[in-house]
């Protein structure tokens, strides 16, 4: 066992470094063309930009060190924003069942960042419990392609999508996991009504979104018909036991320190008051074992594949952490942590108040609310069965 | 960067196991607790049959110059038996006393013997004033000619009762709680003028208050330099954090993994208690707790082995962890267990009064996390 990195991470991480220096966005540069330059700089180093896509399909092929530091380093350096939807979860499912025309058809777009796209999963009666989705797709009869009616909600980002890839019940007459069928169409058609959720914090990022009639060619089905449960379940399991984002919170408890510094006390600050200081302390002390907690991971995904049992902790302590610092910066927001604006006000850091506060809540929600993640830990992990 | 043990450490870690499986069932380890010297003489020398005495030493003391990542395994599988031998007292604190200060002589006096198992210390830093201030210390020491005479009183003393020699922290200048002016004293257990009142603590195992009358110890007795103490003080206080740890992690594995197993055997309300999803999220509330330890652990036992004086931060967070976790644990654990929970008879409450004692050594939970927010 040791802690030091290894000749070759250490000149990995000097790579790694140097490019991003190299690629910095000047002062006055157009954001997206800045975006697509870094992309395009990005894929010549041998798949920099699509770092967890495996070789096979132009991915670097990283080490889980190399994508540990690839994470560090983009957590303290201005990288060019990416949407998860394709790139991290549609893409996997391509390579994994999509055919290959399918494969030439949908990733060099995924790639380019050419192409925005949602996910249809969640609907009004399938949250949590998400095999229990209703929406209907129905093949026509001469089996050329599918009529889909129902409604997803809570679709990210559907109002800017230009494709969505969707679950949809083609079978109900078995137990609800199997007839779901996994398809991919079009957000820009005719027979698809989008309509914007505000959450708490003031945002439209979520949306419902109804389907009517919309024909949906066979030749976008990825896998069989019935089986996209499977798919989807098996990505959701490796969203699960990824990165939970430590060193981005690392870098935001430091940042909260800091505000926390300006906030005058007396003769002091805010960092002087012992119980918030606390909360601070024991907020870091948690981030600095689940940082651990994650590298074990990868070092047990490096040595055999198979995952540890730590790794299921993941999320839950990473998304927690997540919203304990959110917390922490309205508690140093003060009387300030009321003012609802989108420019700062009294203290520089009190940003909309309360709002990046209440937008964290949905951090323990999504992607299976936590208690459907312990559930999971309980059954895959401890080995314990429900009350039937 | 890597988690892997060396084939070396995996045969050490085999080796303590199965010692621990063969020899540490609750009943053997009530009866040991229970006898005259509150642990096994026979398993002792096993031990030290076995080369774990001589692990943390280097091989110029006669030692397999193994560091805290090798203790780390001995004490993680100690942790699963509730071990009483006086590894932690004698050898990590004790022995990581001498290694570190110790003249050539006094290292070869006493190193020796104690990895073969015939010597035995005990390390007395503690008194009833100073809480968990390492450098509170009025036990004074006062230069005579050659000689100190040590006067004061020393609290919760690990294995005096047995110890041939006991390390005595004095003051020999500055104030109260200047970490300058602190002196460690290798002190015969039997001197003129010392007494020991013995008494079994929480988790059955041994400790004393030690009162020091005018007791005279050679200046060839010091360990480290004059007025220098803190720093090995430090160093061995961080070590025992370290055992400690690995200790409550080995602890924590036995409880949360008996709780599951208990709550699938146990059925009310015409089910196992296992299916209750209220009990299955508690566990998996343990469990985690136990991943969280354990990463904590690794993180500064590797720390410390880089750069002991770096690790600093890191042991106070790993102690704040380890004293929060393991009560949660135990709590949970017992509480699991419902009414059985609460008797000697289920090892359970065991492995709880041993988790509440380490919480209580060293620093609590609430003292290191004070002490982290300093860093």
């Amino acid at each position: 066992m040791d802690i030091e990195l290894s000749a070759e991470d250490i000149a990995f991480r000097e790579d790694v470094r140097g490019f991003f220096k190299e690629n910095r966005m000047e002062k006055g540069e157009d954001y997206f063309s800045w975006r697509n330059d870094w992309f395009a700089k990005a894929k010549e180093k041998g798949g920099w930009d699509v770092p967890k896509w495996p070789e096979k399909f132009g991915g670097p092929g990283w080490t889980p060190t190399q994508h540990y530091i690839w994470e560090q380093e983009t957590a303290v350096e201005n990288v060019p924003f990416d949407i998860p939807f394709g790139l991290g979860m549609l893409a996997p499912i391509v390579m994994g069942y999509g055919n290959e025309e399918q494969q030439e058809r949908f990733l060099p777009d995924i790639r380019a960042r050419k192409v925005n796209w949602c996910q249809g999963y969640s609907e009004p009666g399938a949250g949590s419990d998400l095999a229990n989705l209703k929406t209907k797709a129905v093949l026509s009869e001469d089996g050329t392609y599918y009529t889909v009616n129902g409604s997803k909600m809570w679709t990210t980002l559907a109002h800017v999508a230009d494709w969505i890839f969707c679950l949809v019940r083609t079978d109900d007459s078995g137990i609800k996991q199997k007839g779901i069928t996994f398809l991919l169409f079009p957000m820009k058609q005719e027979g698809i009504e989008i309509k914007p959720i505000i959450t708490l914090g003031g945002a439209h990022t979520v949306n419902t979104v109804h389907f009517t009639d919309v024909k949906v060619p066979v030749e976008n089905r990825i896998g069989e018909e019935g089986k996209g449960w499977t798919y989807a379940k098996g990505l959701l399991e490796h969203e699960r036991t990824g990165l939970a984002g430590l060193s981005r919170s690392l870098v935001a408890l430091d940042k909260l320190k800091e505000s926390a510094k300006s906030v005058v006390r007396g003769n002091g600050n805010l960092m002087d008051d012992s119980s918030y200081k606390a909360k601070i302390a024991e907020l870091e002390i948690d981030i600095m074992a689940t940082e651990f907690t994650e590298l074990r991971s990868l070092a047990s995904a490096s040595a055999g594949g198979e995952l540890g049992p730590e790794s299921s902790i993941l999320k839950l302590k990473g998304t927690e952490i997540k919203q304990r610092i959110e917390k922490l910066t309205v508690e140093a927001s003060g009387i300030y942590s009321s003012a609802w604006s989108d420019k700062p006000v009294g203290l520089p850091f009190a940003k909309g108040g309360t709002q990046g506060y209440l937008n964290s809540r949905y951090f323990t929600i999504y992607g299976g609310a936590s208690e459907v993640q312990k559930d999971i830990v309980a059954k895959k992990v401890l080995g314990l069965t429900k009350r039937s | 960067m890597n988690f892997e043990l060396s084939e070396e450490q995996k045969m050490i870690q085999q080796s303590v196991e199965r010692f621990v499986k063969d020899n540490y069932d609750l009943t053997t380890r009530i009866k040991l607790s229970a006898d005259e010297n509150g642990y096994s003489v026979e398993y002792w020398n096993s031990m030290a049959e076995l080369g774990w005495l001589g692990l943390p030493f280097g091989e110029s003391d006669g030692g397999f110059g193994g560091n805290q990542i090798d203790t780390l395994i001995v004490m993680e599988q100690f942790g699963r038996g509730l071990v009483l031998e006086p590894y932690l007292a004698s050898v990590i604190m004790g022995g990581g006393a001498i290694k570190r200060g110790g003249s050539d002589a006094l290292k070869a006096e006493i190193l020796p013997k104690l990895i073969e198992g015939k010597r035995q210390l005990s390390f007395a830093y503690a008194e009833p004033q100073s809480r968990f201030d390492l450098d509170d210390v009025v036990t004074s020491a006062r230069k005579e000619g050659d000689s100190f005479v040590l006067n004061g009183h020393k609290s919760m003393v690990q294995n005096a009762e047995s110890a041939n020699q006991i390390i005595v922290v004095a003051r020999t200048s500055g104030g109260q709680v200047d970490q300058q002016g602190i002196t460690l004293f290798l002190v015969d257990a039997d001197s003129t003028g010392l007494t020991k009142e013995n008494f079994p603590t929480v988790d059955g195992l041994r400790a004393s208050e030690i009162t020091l009358e005018n007791v005279l110890v050679s200046e060839e007795r010091v360990i480290g330099s004059v007025n220098e103490g803190f720093e090995i003080l430090q160093a061995v206080a961080n070590d025992a954090i370290l055992a400690l740890s690995a200790e409550a992690v080995g602890a924590m594995e036995v409880l949360y993994k008996d709780t599951v197993d208990y709550t699938q055997q146990r059925e009310q309300f015409d089910h196992a208690l296992s299916e209750f999803q209220v009990l299955q999220h508690r566990m998996v509330d343990m469990f985690m707790e136990y991943e969280q330890c354990k990463s904590m652990l690794f993180r500064a036992t590797m720390e410390v082995v880089q750069d002991p004086k770096a690790a600093q931060k890191t042991i106070h967070g790993l102690k704040h962890l380890i004293g929060k976790a393991g009560i949660f644990v135990g709590e949970n654990a017992v509480q699991l267990h419902g009414g059985m929970g609460v008797t000697e008879e289920l090892r359970v409450g065991h492995f709880f009064k041993r988790l509440l004692v380490i919480d209580s050594m060293f620093g609590n939970s609430d003292f290191h996390l004070e002490k982290f927010t300093t860093y």
